[in-house]
């Protein structure tokens, strides 16, 4: 369940290497038993230069991807998990789990308790796993609330000490890194009883909960009779507890109104103690019917000092939000191009923002664009071959609009425009994005009734619910 | 804790050079730490390391970075068991010379001292450094006073946290290294503390004890129970340690897959008081497990469920009150551990129902939009090893389990938006899912996944085409291609329309040539014949435009054999005219060379008679004229193995040098060691001349085998070759008969040769060990004497020898079965007169025309006296060694 390394890689296209080790750390003691576990398998762990060389390689992030390599681009050659072997040196390095967020790559190897031939599945490696979620604590850490580059190499900074606390021997204490950097602060503080590890310490003051519900949409409407539209809500719920105690209980319950949408696909934070077998198998692999569970959904939990997200769950609702119309008629170097959206009579016609994105790849730059709305205005990036229907707050109260226009393009020059593998010749597509504050599409919500505090004192109960959407 | 970015500080407490050095030192040693290692600042970075730490002119920061380097590279500082020895003790002296105020140093210091005893390969009751070091972190872990020297009470909880980590690091390179603190550790858990630590090492030194003790078919020997503590400088008990010390221990071990560490366990006795105790423990832990973070509650799973599986008196339903509360959760280690524990007992844990809500809760994970797609493709991947129940298919392959039907895996559907890794995970699946409808399916059902399958592969087909598109995309479109010819090889009806959508692909874009090319050496004959048959067809039937025209050469150098020859070297004809530089013209005689390979003769002649006048570069044209001659001179067979891969390594500027390396070795004739065995059967006396019997054993299978014979000083007439068609180890062979023309009748040795074809059409030559001609093998009997004419016809013979020959007489000692025996065994047909046991007349004629007759007669216990006459003085000191050689055989 250890690892042998960890890297931190930020991708650079263009520059000689592609990429820059941006940190690193070996685990010689796990080292030590890989060479033992791994016999006449055993690879050991390259140094940073060669291994950045071969990450890059095999996730084609390097440049020399013009012609036809068999050790990556053989048909045999088909990895279906982010868990790679990389070729170093003529040896193989096997398993290599790499994944790319953000510009930054995010690497490591775990130990293997077994000889590496025949290889062995990759569930049967604990190892994995763990690596996962050092790699996904790393990234959660260094992308919390950063907004530049200053404030990532401050937290890059950071990382050598907090995965001495973490991670002092390749063995994950705990892949919530900000926990370990709290722990730091709170070193002064005594242990009581069975404190839980999650915990650092104690919250004094006054007691408060706060319960955020975000759901978001992602919805792909094709006007098109052999492919079906598709529109799912993703639902996450995020608390913090501020609660006096120990371990306080306390009980959340989401609930519906009559005509709301059943929460599916429900996964919960590890704090939650116990769950309703209905919560556990309401799935969105079963047909939606009345019978499907509407909760309330109610989760038990021992909160922990910091924000969490309490659960994640989607919902299939009856109608897509908004249904969009988009034609685009290829008339020599112009598109003609036809939008119409329509927002369903059950949706709160309230926006934080709504504008439909209209981009135009695998072509020339726009030259000139002539166009008329029903509504809102449009915003024209030339270079970027983009345009921007910006619908504003409100749509009308017929709760119809329309964009009609012709777009024409310069000559194409290969470098500068956005190629797009989907959008070849009449295919094409707009985004929309919006925000509707307070208001779930679900009716998902949670009220001061929801939340039940076993502990002294009674807790300001405060809640609110967001709802953002993309349309394709 | 100022252990972050400290350099302001240090400025003020020391120089900056000394600093500003180590700065530079440790960067040039971490940008690549063998080329530091082998520069002249390598061999002293060690030392001078550990003697810094101690220097009061550098800053902590500064001293906490050189221990940072000393936690990750201490087989670089200090490559032997005596150097991390050192290091050690030497680390472990710093850490008791700290001043008693707070210091950063004291967490780093622990860590590096067990970082260089456990990595070094220290570890060990004759470690000086070991022997400090245990009982100083259990001092601490237990959270007992050790003195001022330990620093403010401020960083006791720190020090304990990590005083535990340092221990179970320790017991996870050196099992049972703890297993006399079992006690100790139980008694502490039910106490205050940290209890994350504590339980993992609990639950490890318990599975290390288990194992250990298994192997010695020992019990637990009260090991749960509470003992005394180990003092500083006292005794630590290494028993366990040393018994388990040659085989360290998984801490999760693979799949049970039944290895032998589960026949191992169970193989251990406990009483039912030791069992009652061990239950007691594992639930103590298990109970206690949620106050751990989610990674450690995996790890603890991981840890009991290999420590329980397997040992009688167990039962696994400890777990079963944790599992409710894991499956419901969106942590990748929870999920996996619960995984582990299906993997680990089964039925015993997971009744069918509970398999099928896994399965479920795995399935929804698998596409649950709100996961990262790393973690998604991961239980998408335990989705297709599933530990089952009952699994119906073979071990160790990938299949969808029974209970996932089609309607579970909607959700699951590869789409052309999706990300390659993502396309191609869920393309398996959905590959396996047509396996299992396939039945369906001819019953004429619905919607099939067949023909979601089909309009996918002509999407990424569709893609692969574009012009000017990444290679990532061609890449895909045929990993797609090579996944499904794997999965549905015996499903016709998937694989012609993938055949020709392939085919299409290669019209559109004839640059994807070398991926065409490595998809036919990879696909099995199913999808393989018919697409080489389109391919073809594709390029010889539109020659294309120029560009093209080196796509179409190298795809046809793959394609081209003996069907549709004509079209094929029309095709090359027309080529040929286009072929201007050194490149095409390289490519067009790759194809030449397929067809002459593929055994295509006449009109490939004239081409390569064409080309070898035509070409333009004079490489071009060498090669066409060798082609040529190859194809004149060498029949079919041997030109595909002359043609065959190259035994010689494939040499540079030249092509045709690296060329006729290849025909050297394939045309000539090559050493070889012996592919058989030769040696001379048992004598048979009979017919005109003498006649070896030769025994064979083969070793090697070859044809055409003809072994040749010397005969040395030329005593016999030459030998004629023999000639065997074919050996086979393994299948009996008959003996191979030597006839011999000795020209005096004398022993000689037979020099061997053996050339032979090799099964890959090679020709090769052995020496075989010469073979020896002993006299008696040349001994042949007179023609038998009519009934009652014997002795007389042996009197004549007697008498004939003299006075051109010789007579002698000798003594020939005799064994315990006496003269009858020795006759009976080497003279019996030789025998002309015989009175059992004590008198025989032998006649023996010796080729080419010469006679030996003995007489032995009047026998005693040890002995015989013979008389014997010859008409060739010359053999009779032959006859001598040769009498006395079977008296000693017996």
């Amino acid at each position: 369940m250890a690892q042998r390394a960890v890297w931190l890689i930020s991708h650079e296209p263009g520059t000689p290497l592609c990429g820059t080790v941006r940190f690193s750390r070996r685990y010689p003691t796990v080292e030590k038993r890989a060479k033992v576990f791994n016999g006449a398998s055993y690879v050991p762990v390259p140094e940073d230069g060669p291994f950045l060389k071969a990450l890059l390689f095999e996730l084609r992030l390097s440049d020399d991807d013009k012609d036809f390599s068999e050790s990556r681009d053989s048909c045999s050659h088909i990895n279906k998990t982010s868990i790679y072997a990389l070729l170093i040196g003529g040896e193989e390095l096997w398993p290599v789990i790499a994944f790319m967020k953000n510009g930054m790559i995010y690497a490591c190897v775990p130990l293997v308790e077994q000889t590496l031939f025949p290889r062995p599945p990759l569930i049967s490696i604990s190892g994995i796993s763990q690596g996962f979620e050092l790699l996904f604590g790393v990234q959660g850490f260094l992308y919390s609330g950063q907004k530049n580059d200053s404030e990532l190499n401050t937290k890059l900074s950071q990382l050598p000490d907090l995965l001495l606390q973490t991670c002092p021997f390749g063995t994950l204490l705990d892949a919530n890194l900000e926990n370990s950097l709290d722990s730091i602060n709170f070193a002064s503080v005594t242990h009581p009883q069975k404190q839980p590890t999650w915990k650092a310490g104690t919250y004094k003051g006054k007691p408060q909960v706060s319960i955020s519900i975000t759901e978001k949409v992602k919805s792909m409407q094709y006007d098109k009779q052999d492919i079906a539209d598709t529109w799912q809500v993703i639902g996450v719920v995020t608390c913090k507890c501020d609660l006096e105690g120990s371990m306080p209980n306390v009980t959340i319950s989401l609930s519906l109104p009559t005509n709301g949408s059943p929460l599916q696909d429900i996964l919960v934070h590890p704090c939650v103690t116990s769950l309703d077998s209905a919560i556990l198998t309401s799935s969105s692999i079963d047909a939606a019917d009345d019978s499907a569970f509407s909760g309330p959904y109610k989760f038990p939990l021992t909160p922990p000092l910091e924000s969490f997200n309490l659960c994640y769950y989607t919902s299939q609702v009856p109608v897509p939000p908004i249904l969009g119309f988009y034609q685009v008629k290829e008339e020599e170097v112009q598109l003609k191009i036809t939008v119409n959206l329509k927002l369903h009579e059950s949706v709160k016609n309230s926006f934080e923002f709504c504008e439909a994105r209209i981009p135009f790849y695998n072509r020339g730059p726009v030259t000139h664009v002539e166009h008329k709305v029903s509504f809102g205005q449009l915003e024209v990036f030339r270079e970027k071959s983009l345009l921007i229907w910006i619908i504003g707050q409100k749509f009308p109260k017929s709760l119809e609009i329309s964009l009609s226009g012709t777009v024409t393009f310069g000559a194409k020059s290969h470098e500068k425009q956005p190629f797009d593998q989907i959008c070849i010749g009449g295919t094409a597509y707009l985004k929309l994005h919006f925000r509707i504050l307070d208001y779930t599409l679900t009716g998902c919500y949670a009220d001061q009734h929801s939340v039940q505090v076993f502990a002294s004192g009674k807790p300001k109960i405060s809640t609110c619910k967001l709802y953002r959407f993309k349309l394709t | 804790m100022a252990a972050g970015s400290g350099r302001g500080l240090a400025c003020l407490t020391m120089g900056p050079t000394s600093r500003e050095t180590w700065a530079q030192r440790l960067g040039t040693f971490r940008a690549s730490p063998s080329a530091f290692m082998a520069g002249p600042e390598g061999e002293d970075l060690g030392r001078h390391l550990l003697s810094d730490l101690r220097s009061e002119k550098l800053s902590e920061p500064t001293k906490i970075s050189l221990l940072a380097l000393s936690l990750e590279y201490p087989a670089q500082l200090w490559p032997d068991a005596p150097a991390a020895e050192a290091a050690a003790t030497s680390l472990l002296d710093t850490l008791v010379l700290l001043p008693p105020r707070p210091s950063a140093l004291r967490r780093p210091l622990l860590l590096a001292a067990t970082t260089a005893l456990a990595a070094g390969g220290a570890l060990g009751p004759t470690s000086g450094a070991s022997r400090r070091l245990l009982p100083l972190l259990l001092g601490l872990a237990s959270g007992r006073d050790l003195g001022r020297s330990f620093g403010p009470a401020s960083e006791q909880r720190t020090l304990q946290a990590t005083a535990w980590e340092c221990l179970r690091e320790l017991e996870s390179c050196k099992p049972g290294l703890l297993g006399g603190c079992l006690g100790l550790l139980r008694g502490l858990l039910g106490q205050e503390g940290a209890v994350q630590p504590l339980s993992l090492l609990l639950a490890l030194a318990l599975r290390n004890a288990l194992v250990i003790q298994a192997r010695a078919r020992a019990g637990l020997q009260g090991l749960l129970v509470a003992g005394d503590w180990p003092t500083e400088g006292g005794p630590w008990n290494w028993m366990l340690a040393e018994e388990g010390d040659a085989h360290l221990q998984p801490q999760a071990p693979s799949w049970p897959a039944a290895e032998e560490g589960e026949c191992r366990l169970a193989t251990l006795e406990l009483s039912p008081e030791e069992a009652r105790e061990l239950r007691a423990a594992v639930a103590q832990l298990l109970d206690a497990s949620y106050l751990l973070t989610p990674v450690a509650q995996a790890q603890l799973l991981w840890l009991l469920g290999w420590a329980l599986r397997g040992l009688r008196g167990q039962p696994p339903v400890l777990f079963k009150p944790q599992l409710v509360r894991l499956l419901g959760t969106a942590q990748l280690t929870l999920l996996h551990a619960v995984l582990a524990l299906k993997a680990a007992f089964g039925e015993a844990l997971f009744t069918a129902q509970d398999e099928a809500l896994l399965l479920r809760r795995l399935t929804l994970a698998a596409q649950h939009p709100a996961l990262p797609l790393p973690a998604r493709l991961f239980y998408l991947h335990c989705l297709l090893n599933f530990p089952e129940n009952w699994p119906l298919g073979p071990a160790g392959e990938e299949a969808a389990p029974l209970l996932l039907g089609s309607q579970l895996c909607r959700g699951l559907l590869p789409s052309l938006l999706h990300d390659p890794t993502a396309l191609l995970a869920r393309l398996h699946l959905l590959c396996l899912l047509c396996v299992e409808d396939e039945e369906k399916e001819e019953k004429g059902q619905d919607q099939s996944p067949r023909r979601y399958l089909e309009e996918l592969l002509a999407g990424l087909r569709q893609r692969a085409a574009l012009d000017g598109g990444p290679r990532a995309l061609a890449t895909l479109c045929f990993q797609a291609s090579y996944l499904v010819a794997r999965c549905l090889a015996g499903q016709p009806v998937v694989l012609t329309p993938l055949t020709h959508g392939l085919a299409q692909l290669y019209r559109a874009q004839p640059a994807l040539a070398p991926h065409f090319v490595d998809l036919l050496d990879r696909v099995g004959p199913e999808l393989g014949e018919p697409l080489k048959v389109v391919l073809r067809q594709e390029v010889v039937s539109r020659p294309g435009r120029d560009e093209a025209l080196r796509w179409h050469l190298q795809m046809l150098a793959r394609v081209a054999d003996g069907d549709a020859q004509s079209a094929t070297l029309g095709f090359l004809q027309a080529a040929a005219a286009r072929c201007t530089d050194w490149g095409l013209q390289q490519a067009l005689l790759q194809v030449c060379r397929a067809l002459l390979r593929a055994g295509v003769g006449g009109g490939l002649a004239d081409l390569l008679q064409a080309l070898a006048r035509q070409l333009e570069d004079p490489d071009g044209r060498d090669h066409a004229r060798l082609y040529y001659i190859l194809l004149a001179h060498l029949e079919e067979p041997k030109l595909g193995v002359a043609l065959g891969p190259s035994l010689a390594a494939p040499a540079l500027a030249s092509s045709l040098v690296a060329e006729n390396q290849g025909f050297a070795a394939a045309l000539m004739v090559q050493e070889a060691p012996a592919p058989i065995r030769l040696s001379v059967g048992p004598h048979r006396a009979k017919g005109p001349v003498p006649v070896l019997q030769l025994q064979v054993e083969v070793l090697e299978q070859v044809y055409s085998l003809e072994l040749r014979f010397r005969v040395e000083r030329q005593i016999y007439a030459p030998l004629g070759a023999v000639h065997v068609p074919c050996l086979c180890p393994g299948r009996p062979t008959r003996p191979l008969l030597l006839p011999l023309q000795p020209r005096r009748p004398a022993p000689s040795r037979l020099a061997v040769r053996a050339l032979y074809t090799t099964p890959s059409g090679l020709t090769c030559h052995a020496r075989l060990p010469p073979l020896l001609v002993n006299f008696a093998d040349l001994f042949l009997p007179f023609p038998q004497p009519p009934e009652g004419a014997e002795l007389g016809f042996f009197e004549e013979l007697w008498d004939s020898c003299l006075p051109k020959g010789t007579e002698s007489r000798l003594w020939c000692p005799l064994g315990p079965h006496g003269l009858e025996a020795l006759v009976s065994r080497h003279l019996e047909p030789f025998v002309v007169v015989a009175q059992p046991p004590t008198s025989y007349l032998i006649a023996i004629r010796l080729p080419p025309d010469s006679r030996l007759l003995l007489r032995l007669e009047a026998a005693q216990a040890d002995g015989v006296p013979v008389a014997l006459r010859t008409d060739d003085w010359a053999v009779l000191p032959l006859v001598g060694d040769c009498l006395r050689g079977l008296s000693v055989a017996g």
